[in-house]
């Protein structure tokens, strides 16, 4: 029939303009030696968007040729869908300050990232500012697709009151061990001080591992990453761990199977909880609170527990037309000053080489006292791996560990066994 | 909307011979205050939850004793330009309307009463359309809106896929279905143009359908959070739900209440619609169909 | 008057019967036309105006969504990923490879299976509803603004703050579970493997019941008040009038609504991915749309995506159809 065969030639002339769009065209790379005006997008948490337009103002006042405007974006899990699709239609920004290391692998992949080594003094900068833990940020092939930027690492914080009315003592808990989290939580549930000891998400989506195994898996490993050398190890005895006592964990009830609508630290409905250095500002004034490192199997030295790192990055798309502005801001705006007014103001932890001792004098003072004990811990942080299929191994990962660890229904040790195996598989497919 | 008016009748049940009429006079207010119940039960819940400065999530929290507060509306009217992203809603959504009743008028009208060449196969695309998952177009159709059509920051770019809903043209051909084609045929016969047989006879027939679709139309981009957000990001050019998503998320992880302030935010988001839907909501009633058709 | 229409023209409505045929000639001949009008419906069918009218909504499709499901069935048989403009990327092509992939996922049967149970409890409990609300509105002496109204408001409220509340009534010490009392279930309904998906069926039929009843009020004034009458004097109660005169007077719009339900409860996303967390629990309400943006959009593999998607629009459009066939059927 013609009418069919008149749709069809339409179909394949959008089919062209599909393929032509999408392959080639658009605006090529950007200049790295080009300066001008840039735009740069900040995560909407209201702190760091004050820092971030504090940085701005104060840059501009200094470069009138080369103005920088801010925008945000969300903080949350959509930034990375809006920053693919960004990459994809060429419309990104000269800099992303809100840069998740998990997805970096998938950015670069898309080719839409600049080594930040390849810029002038680059390699010494992000090396020299981030000290040895920058080596969990270089990618694969060698470059720095992202510097370092801040992190917040993950800590247990419990509530003195529910603890003492548990009948545990508040200014010394006993939560170094599995065992011990387990005869607090126990205490805390039979003796009716809260409905749950610690109410982390069981829900679905690939990172909410970050915040129930990955803490425990990086201390029960003494620091490792989840993937050792093209290695995987879903199914090491570090993770196993970690898997053991989660699961107990839901099979007596301590922890919820069910998400929680709302906060339920702050709303009395736990007594612990798994949360970075924001968590002094939200709960500082409602709760009496205390942070300890997260738990290990024998109960490490505080001062040696490792913990994830919750780090956001930034990053430069190729997309940008004056990355040498964008170079130089980047710079200006991850100085020690810059790096302070962040800490002061936001709370998170800038990735320097030893943020306790650089900024010791604020973290004496009344307003960094809480902030403390976050710091010492930022020296001892694990970052996800860098390897490609980033995202995707770690949505096998969260689908292995509901169905064992929270839900129970088939056993730990398979399930993370068959979860290894393809995350192998992911690991090495070309 | 029609210069031809139609007999407005409401069907009264009172105008109907009944029978039984002891027991519909209960049964029929019992379905729909259940019903009634059922809908505004939890919208209650959302207000309420809205007011409270402590999220109160027990039973008796239900029937709130005192404690509440607006302080969670405040602040949304703090951190937001409230009137600038209704604009910006207003515009998203007024294009999907107006684009909709116009484009979609004319398509619904030439699929059920016209015969052309590709009449056929356009039907078979608004199935089609219709059958696909947003989540498929969204990355494709966002890097061609953005990159080959150059519309990022731009109501046009905001409003291209909900421009003509491909539900409403489906609804509108329904309905101009169930006209006898007879009508159309003596409106011809007459001498009356194609435009002036749908304009004179045909439309006025389906207003129900017109006003139906209008809602249907309005619930899409006023609710839509992905697409604006990906196309703007210019802060002036964000819609209402843009604006609010950004703020509960934002207040989410920075408040020990987020319950409320997400909850504030829905019905802010709702109330506009609830709004325009309560002062056009009267032109839902019976255009009463079967006496235009009589003539 | 036909109750739905087939796709093809022909048989639309009883004066069409020579519209198909006609097309076909004019199509088959190929000759130039040779006078005017002839021409005109010669080349475009009996109501060329009908082109003219059709084809702004024509242009719509093809630039909104033809261009991005033609794009996503290329990149189905193709090693396929979006890269920044400018850069060189190698996509071979790879036959079904990526439907393979999807195919032999536990994690996608496990997703339609879901949609199944969606469907068969969500569509009749839409349509059975819906009618009775519209039917009871519709003979209702006074309230009516209120109540439709009421039944509107979840239709309008974004999912995302119903979704809020629902997580509140239906919580493992939710208002429902309370009202329960030992009856609740254990585990409770978000939580319990055979209930999640059962209960987000129940909460989009909620949410979407307000739209299907105003389909069916502005359905219920094309019923003939004769045929109430009619029923009425051979005796029928109301209970009989409502199956024998108002069930079949509404059947256009009944085919409508379970397609739409259909349509939407086959496009699910939004609700299992806030109301269980993103499908949970392990995955008993996890939905193909779910999966094909955590392929697509979260771990950036739109090729396996986009064969997933087809795959669904294929079975979701073999649906639709069979649903037109059996509502027809029955006419």
């Amino acid at each position: 029939m013609r009418t069919s065969a008149r749709w069809g030639a339409v179909a394949a002339a959008v089919l062209l303009t599909a393929t032509t769009a999408a392959c080639g065209g658009g605006q090529g790379p950007g200049n790295p030696q080009g300066r001008g005006p840039i735009t740069i997008w900040l995560s909407n948490n209201e702190q760091e968007v004050a820092w971030g337009e504090e940085q701005v103002k104060a840059w501009n006042a200094a470069h009138p040729d080369q103005r920088v405007t801010a925008q945000q974006i969300p903080a949350g899990k959509s930034s990375e869908e809006v920053i693919g699709a960004a990459i994809a239609a060429g419309t990104t920004p000269c800099l992303i300050y809100n840069t998740s290391p998990a997805a970096v692998p998938q950015f670069v992949k898309q080719g839409g990232l600049v080594p930040l080594d390849t810029m002038p003094g680059g390699e010494d900068y992000i090396t020299q500012r981030t000290g040895q833990a920058a080596e969990q940020y270089r990618s694969p092939d060698g470059h720095f697709y992202q510097l370092p930027w801040k992190s917040n690492p993950v800590m247990v914080i419990y509530n003195k009151t529910l603890f003492a009315k548990a009948g545990l003592d508040p200014e010394d808990p006993q939560l170094s061990t599995y065992d011990d989290v387990l005869a607090a939580s126990e205490k805390i549930v039979s003796s009716g001080a809260a409905p749950s000891a610690i109410w982390p998400s069981p829900a679905s989506q690939f990172f909410q591992s970050w915040f129930d195994m990955y803490p425990l898996y990086a201390a029960a490993s003494g620091g490792q990453q989840l993937v050792v050398d093209g290695e995987a190890q879903v199914d090491s005895q570090a993770a196993l761990d970690a898997a053991g006592f989660w699961r107990q964990m839901y099979a007596k009830d301590l922890s919820p199977k069910e998400a929680y609508t709302g906060d339920a630290f702050a709303d009395g409905k736990a007594a612990m909880a798994m949360v970075g250095p924001w968590a002094v500002s939200v709960y500082g004034k409602d709760v009496d609170w205390g942070v300890v490192p997260v738990p290990t199997p024998n109960g490490e030295p505080a001062d040696q527990v490792h913990t994830f790192s919750d780090a956001k990055n930034v990053s430069l798309p190729v997309a940008c037309q004056d990355q040498a502005t964008a170079w130089d801001f980047l710079q200006f705006t991850t100085s020690a000053d810059a790096d302070r007014a962040l800490l002061t103001e936001t709370g998170q932890m800038p990735m320097r080489a030893d943020v306790a001792r650089t900024y010791a004098d604020w973290f004496a003072s009344p307003d960094g006292a809480p902030y403390a004990p976050f710091a010492q811990q930022a020296a001892r942080t694990v970052e996800v791996p860098n390897v490609k299929n980033s995202v995707e191994i770690w949505q096998d990962v969260r689908n292995a560990w509901t169905g064992s660890v929270i839900f129970g229904k088939e056993p730990v040790d398979s399930a993370l066994r068959d979860a290894n195996g393809e995350v192998q598989h992911l690991l090495e497919v070309p | 909307m029609s210069t031809t008016t139609t007999a407005v009748r409401e069907q009264r049940p009172d105008q109907q011979p009944t029978k039984r009429g002891g027991a519909s006079r209960w049964v029929v207010p019992a379905v729909l205050t259940l019903g009634a119940l059922a809908f505004l039960l939890p919208f209650y819940l959302m207000v309420i939850g809205s007011l409270q400065a402590e999220p109160d999530t027990s039973i008796s929290g239900l029937v709130p004793s005192g404690g509440l507060t607006g302080a969670n509306y405040a602040n949304i009217d703090g951190s937001i330009d409230l009137w600038r992203t209704l604009l910006n809603s207003g515009v998203i959504t007024g294009g999907a309307i107006v684009g909709t009743l116009v484009f979609g008028v004319l398509a619904g009208y030439a699929l059920a009463v016209l015969h052309f060449r590709g009449r056929g196969t356009l039907f078979a695309m608004v199935l089609l359309v219709q059958v696909i998952p947003f989540q498929l177009l969204t990355i494709p159709l966002y890097v061609l809106t953005v990159r080959t059509y150059g519309l990022a920051d731009s109501y046009l770019g905001m409003v291209l896929p909900f421009l003509v809903n491909t539900t409403a043209v489906f609804v509108f051909r329904q309905f101009f279905l169930q006209l006898p084609p007879d009508l159309f045929s003596a409106a011809r016969i007459d001498g009356a143009s194609e435009l002036r047989v749908l304009w004179s006879v045909a439309l006025p027939l389906v207003r129900p359908a017109l006003l139906t679709v209008v809602l249907l139309t309005f619930i899409g981009p006023w609710n839509e959070f992905l697409w604006p957000f990906l196309v703007t990001k210019e802060a002036s050019m964000q819609p209402l739900a843009v604006a609010l998503a950004n703020y509960t998320a934002n207040v989410a992880a920075t408040t020990s209440n987020p319950y409320g302030a997400v909850l504030a935010g829905s019905v802010v988001l709702a109330a506009p619609a609830v709004g325009l839907f309560l002062v056009f909501q009267r032109h839902f009633t019976a255009t009463n169909l079967s006496a235009g058709v009589k003539g | 008057m036909s109750a739905l229409t087939p796709a093809r023209p022909g048989s639309a409505s009883s004066s069409s019967a020579s519209g198909r045929g006609s097309t076909t000639t004019s199509a088959s001949d190929g000759r130039p036309p040779r006078r005017g009008l002839t021409g005109l419906q010669r080349a475009f069918g009996r109501h060329p105006i009908g082109v003219l009218l059709a084809l702004p909504y024509a242009v719509f499709l093809a630039a909104v969504f033809a261009y991005p499901v033609v794009l996503a069935a290329w990149m189905s048989v193709h090693d396929w990923f979006f890269s920044a403009p400018g850069v060189e990327v190698d996509h071979p092509f790879v036959g079904f490879e990526n439907y393979r992939q999807v195919l032999t996922d536990p994690q996608v049967h496990q997703a339609f299976l879901n949609i199944a149970v969606f469907l068969v409890i969500n569509v009749p409990l839409t349509v059975a509803l819906a009618l009775v609300l519209a039917v009871a509105l519709n003979r209702a002496a006074r309230g009516r603004t209120f109540f439709r109204v009421a039944f509107y408001v979840p239709y309008v409220t974004a999912s995302v703050a119903l979704v809020g509340v629902w997580l509140f009534l239906l919580g493992g010490d939710g208002v429902v579970n309370s009202l329960l009392g030992p009856l609740a279930p254990d585990p409770s309904w978000l939580v319990n493997s055979s209930l999640a998906m059962p209960s987000i069926a129940g909460f989009v039929a909620w949410k979407q019941l307000g739209f299907f009843v105003l389909l069916y009020l502005a359905a219920l004034q094309n019923v003939s008040k004769d045929l109430y009458e009619a029923a009425s004097m051979d005796g029928a109660g109301r209970v009989r009038q409502f199956f024998t005169v108002t069930v079949p007077g509404v059947r256009t719009t009944t085919a409508l609504v379970v397609i739409l339900a259909t349509i939407t409860g086959a496009n699910l996303f939004t609700e299992p991915y806030l109301l269980t967390g993103g499908g949970g629990p392990d995955g008993a309400s996890t939905s193909p749309v779910l999966l094909m943006y955590q392929l697509g959009i979260e771990q950036g593999n739109p090729d396996t995506a986009s064969a997933l998607g087809i795959v669904l629009v294929v079975l979701v459009g073999l649906l639709v159809l069979l649903n037109r066939r059996l509502l027809r059927s029955e006419s």
